[in-house]
């Protein structure tokens, strides 16, 4: 039987099968705005642009290496970061022991942000969402007893790159390492902050200069250390789709590619230590195809530089499970959810991983659930038996063609960010971040609506609440923060800081290697945040502009019933008492993760509220007076980053102080259900953790107003 | 707080206090019949206290960086000791009646001063409307003490209009484009303006709003100016420089010595009075017009035969306007 008929045959097959339903309807269209059709053939393949190729060879759609796991399995690399340098660093030790080969360190806030733990605006941040690093003696602790000639240490930090960098570099020193034998990666990716998570301090354009400076150092001086991991993770956890991660994400390294070049570096000298970094979410096949196109794609991008060195069009990556495929509701369902993911990854070829601990949509990880999450991969990696072939889905019928369309998805974009002047340019005019947003806010539609089936969430939903520990953050962080830092700058000699300090802001008005300035001041024991306002007084602090779209939540969910009976709500308030109801949604602390307001803005404002936004980083008493002058009825501050035990009362305490005791408070994000009932006996009214529906949320907001 | 009492009110905002200026514009913004009642009382009693400030409209096409600039200039002016209130008009959703009020988000510092007070308001579904209630707020905030009132509005048509009627200068921002200057720029909008601004004059963007600045010159000297003495100028700005729109300020207080100078200041507020009286009535008088009961009758029957083509527009508001008088207006109400 030819191809040609047995086709045909399986068409008759399945319409009958279907009982007169057209065969069409099988057809789905994802987010992405790709047609998955419900078989593939190997007529599929007949169009496919890297048909063929081999793994460790040019197009590198394969995967980068020529064994792959066959040779050596992905890099198990869990991102940790305990609130103390000394917390931290007994984690570590205690993962390497149990077969963990390499270590990622997550920074708290006010460390990525510039500010040193004394600093006024960020007493609610200290120590939550990752380590406190203040001066290289705090580095010094972190990496007690780790030698740093043999470990490969990942660092996530992108806005304090400079005095984060040379701390860990002047770490190294004292401890006897040479530059030359460190070995890692730094986050560096300042575009993609911009676009999402907001852990920026200066403006693109000397954030740019300062990616130079740290590739033409480090280029020279430390060979084995990748200077950049450019990140589609967040975007993705923003809301972004497969496309729009990859799209976004090779458009921000051709722009530190041609930022390097520009800088009068030599292609090969910098690209081969270029790494990516992708985010996983739960369309299996999709993020799949998703590794495999990137390479692809990347290959195709860095040939116009036409590199001598076949490494340099190489991408090579590290991935992490989706933080916002997990839920709180049901938490045990997000350990299956990740080994999901987690395939995923490993069947697209990551390079190293991280799965996510089943109790992040409530809090930080536990010494257990941390555990869970490394043996995810240890399982997949030592029992399943998936490493022994390489690319063991090449010359799939539908994983060929998948990879194909994101191809050609991703190539629209690209030229459509390449018409406005490359990526800078293009986030300047807001276009990337919008694009997420939108998608974002009709994802959000789509599950309130149960379009998007989330267990436990939106279907199959648990009777009782299953309630997991949670870690907590002691409160007294910042004092041993402010002490250690205190006595250093007791300890150590004032002018020689003053001077090292001074040398840097002269580097930053003129050209000097801005890294070299800091590691000076670094040895000299200036603090992080010292070294952050020396070149902050010559490049200022960037203010983001926050646009925010409107109209997608309600066109999303087809004006359903849901939304025309809260619009009705909104407008018998408006009857009632004279206006809308009118809710002021703020951002405390140094928490960037803006996602979740904005979905709620448009949302809500599509469901008849007036909706005020407060600029980013506010403190409790700046939200407080926008919430009396906007006259507010409620203000719902979203928190992700485990602030709201200090920032939620301070706010409250200062609306009562403005005589405003009057105006609701409410909270939304990532609070663990044990901190409930603290939150509501300050005066909180009503909480909405990950996973409510943005309806539910409305209505009990307006319940909460009297509405 | 007792929230009926217009004394509480105008004793609050006389000693400038942020949450009971506030309370007293959301009163004049309400929709309900008594709290109208009670602004009325409180605008009437603190319009002794108004007055004594200027007033500088502000308007301009999305992504002109209004709120930007507002955050420069008003710092500038906050810094040096004034006291600077702002009111943001944003744009509703027709659909859902709700608004997204986003301005602050762009003025992090100018709202976080201690010299401010930033209101941002829905412009609701009727233009006019919003207008009105700009215009008692505007007062509330003079008598609270408020020397410098900026009104922001946004995006091009009809408020616009409405705001350049209740300020002493109006200014249109505006920014350098690639060479299609004029489009989109209705040349009302041009008319009513006492001064254009390109704002981003900055960095790489000099040499483009220079050339923007030249072409708009020669356009405006085809328009007659709204004052004889009064030529509106193009200046250049930017607000992301520091005091980078301090050329801007200058402006306005050339403009506004000028205008004291000949007398125009004076008459054209006491123009802008008797204008937005007769904004009232007419108001009022639709509003009367809308509720009389015969009127609401008709009103469906006679669009209809309007749709259908069965009688002329005009026949049609003959025939309403017939139904509306003096008489009916007492029965009516």
């Amino acid at each position: 039987m030819s191809d040609k008929t047995s086709i045909e045959t399986w068409k008759e097959l399945a319409e009958k099968q279907l009982r007169g339903k057209p065969l069409d309807s099988l057809n789905k269209t994802t987010p992405e705005g790709i047609e998955i059709k419900p078989l593939y053939t190997a007529k599929d393949l007949e169009n496919i642009e890297f048909n063929n190729s081999m793994p460790g060879q040019e197009p590198f759609v394969r995967g980068p290496m020529a064994t792959m796991y066959a040779g050596r399995p992905w890099t198990i690399r869990q991102y940790a970061g305990f609130s103390t340098a000394k917390e931290s660093n007994d984690f570590y030790r205690k993962n390497l022991a149990a077969g963990q080969m390499g270590l990622s360190v997550a920074f708290d806030l006010p460390t990525h942000r510039g500010y040193d733990s004394d600093h006024p605006r960020v007493s609610g941040d200290i120590g939550k969402a990752g380590v406190a690093i203040d001066s290289v003696e705090d580095m010094k602790i972190l990496f007690n007893e780790i030698p740093l000639d043999k470990m490969s240490v990942s660092m996530t930090m992108n806005g304090a790159v400079l005095p984060i960098l040379a701390g860990y570099i002047v770490a190294a020193e004292e401890q006897g390492v040479k530059h030359d034998q460190l070995k890692g990666t730094i986050q560096n990716d300042i575009l993609k902050e911009y676009l999402t998570r907001n852990t920026y301090i200066y403006p693109p354009k000397p954030s740019m200069r300062i990616i130079s400076d740290i590739m033409a150092f480090c280029s020279k001086e430390m060979p084995g250390f990748n200077t950049i991991s450019i990140s589609g993770y967040h975007m993705m956890e923003a809301g972004a789709d497969s496309v729009l991660q990859t799209a976004f994400t090779l458009a921000d390294g051709l722009e530190y590619v041609k930022a390097a070049l520009s800088s009068g570096m030599d292609i090969d000298v910098f690209a081969p230590r270029l790494s990516f970094f992708f985010g996983i979410g739960m369309n299996f096949f999709m993020d799949i195809a998703m590794l495999r196109a990137a390479r692809f794609l990347w290959a195709e991008l860095m040939s116009q530089f036409n590199p001598k060195n076949p490494k340099s069009k190489m991408l090579r990556t590290h991935c992490q499970t989706s933080g916002w495929s997990l839920t709180q509701q049901d938490p045990y369902n997000n350990i299956i959810r990740t080994t999901l993911e987690c395939m995923s990854a490993v069947l697209g070829g990551t390079q190293s991983l991280h799965t996510n601990s089943f109790d992040e949509a409530v809090g930080l990880p536990t010494e257990t659930s941390a555990r869970v999450a490394r043996n995810t991969q240890i399982i997949v990696q030592e029992e399943s038996q998936v490493c022994n072939v390489v690319d063991p889905l090449g010359g799939s019928y539908y994983v060929e063609s998948l990879t194909q369309s994101i191809v050609d998805k991703v190539r629209e974009i690209l030229t459509e960010i390449d018409e406005l002047g490359g990526m800078a340019k293009a986030i300047e005019s807001g276009m990337p971040k919008m694009r997420i947003e939108e998608v974002s806010a009709r994802r959000q539609a789509r599950i309130d609506q149960g379009t998007d089936t989330i267990v436990g969430v939106n279907k199959y939903l648990v009777e009782d609440e299953v309630h997991i520990e949670v870690r907590e953050v002691s409160e007294e962080v910042r004092d041993e923060q402010i002490a250690r830092l205190e006595q250093m700058k007791k300890d150590r000699d004032n002018d020689k800081v003053k001077d090292a300090l001074n040398q840097i802001t002269k580097a930053a008005e003129a050209d000097g290697n801005l890294l070299e300035a800091c590691l000076a001041a670094t040895r000299a024991r200036a603090s992080a945040g010292e070294i952050s306002d020396a070149m902050e007084k010559v490049f200022g602090r960037y203010v983001a502009t926050t646009q925010c779209i409107s109209g997608v939540y309600a066109a999303e969910s087809g004006n359903s019933e849901l939304v025309e009976s809260l619009r009705k709500r909104t407008k018998d308030f408006k009857e009632k008492t004279g206006r809308r109801p009118r809710i002021l949604l703020v951002k405390m602390g140094q928490d960037g993760h803006d996602r979740g307001v904005k979905i709620i803005a448009t949302a809500y404002a599509d469901f008849g509220f007036d909706v005020d936004l407060s600029p980013m980083f506010q403190t409790p008493e700046e939200a407080a007076r926008i919430a009396v002058e906007n006259d507010v009825h409620i203000v719902g501050v979203s928190s992700l980053a485990a602030g709201h035990k200090t920032l939620v009362p301070s706010l409250i305490k200062a609306l009562k102080k403005e005589d405003a005791s009057d105006i609701k408070v409410l909270v939304g994000g990532v609070i663990p259900p044990g901190d409930y009932d603290f939150l509501k006996d300050v005066g909180v009214v009503d909480i909405f953790g990950p996973g409510v529906p943005v309806t539910d949320s409305a209505n009990r907001t307006l319940n909460a107003i009297g509405a | 707080m007792k929230e009926k009492d217009p004394e509480f009110f105008i004793q609050g905002v006389l000693k400038n206090n942020r949450r009971i200026i506030a309370k007293t514009i959301t009163l004049i913004e309400s929709s309900l019949a008594r709290d109208k009642k009670v602004s009325f009382e409180i605008v009437k009693k603190i319009l002794p206290y108004s007055g004594k400030s200027i007033r500088l409209g502000i308007t301009g096409i999305p992504g002109v960086g209004k709120s930007t600039f507002i955050e420069n200039l008003g710092l500038l002016l906050a810094n040096s000791g004034h006291k600077v209130a702002v009111l943001a008009v944003d744009p509703t959703s027709r659909k859902s009646g709700g608004s997204i009020l986003g301005d602050k988000t762009r003025m992090e510092k100018l709202a976080a001063h201690e010299n401010t007070f930033i209101r941002p308001s829905p412009a609701g579904k009727t233009l006019g409307g919003v207008a009105a209630k700009t215009r008692e707020a505007m007062l509330v905030c003079e008598a609270a003490g408020y020397d410098t009132i900026l009104v922001e509005t946004v995006g091009v048509g009809q408020s616009e209009t409405k705001v350049s009627t209740m300020v002493d200068f109006f200014l249109v921002l505006l920014i350098a484009g690639a060479g299609d200057e004029l489009q989109g720029i209705k040349k009302g909008i041009l008319e009513i303006a006492d001064a254009l601004a390109i704002n981003k004059a900055d960095n790489d963007n000099i040499d483009k709003a220079n050339k923007a600045k030249k072409i708009y010159e020669m356009a405006l000297h085809f328009l007659s100016s709204s004052s004889s003495s009064w030529n509106p100028p193009v200046v250049t700005c930017s607000s992301i420089l520091e005091n980078g729109t301090e050329n801007v300020w200058k402006t306005v207080i050339k403009h506004n010595k000028l205008m004291k100078r000949t007398g125009e200041f004076d008459h054209k507020r006491k123009e802008q009075a008797v204008e937005w009286m007769w904004n009232l009535v007419d108001d009022g008088l639709k509003k009367k017009f809308m509720e009389t009961s015969i009127v609401k009758k008709e009103i469906p029957k006679i669009s209809k035969q309007v749709k259908q083509g069965l009688i002329s527009p005009s026949a049609a508001a003959e025939e309403l306007l017939s139904y509306f008088n003096y008489k009916n207006i007492l029965i009516g109400t």
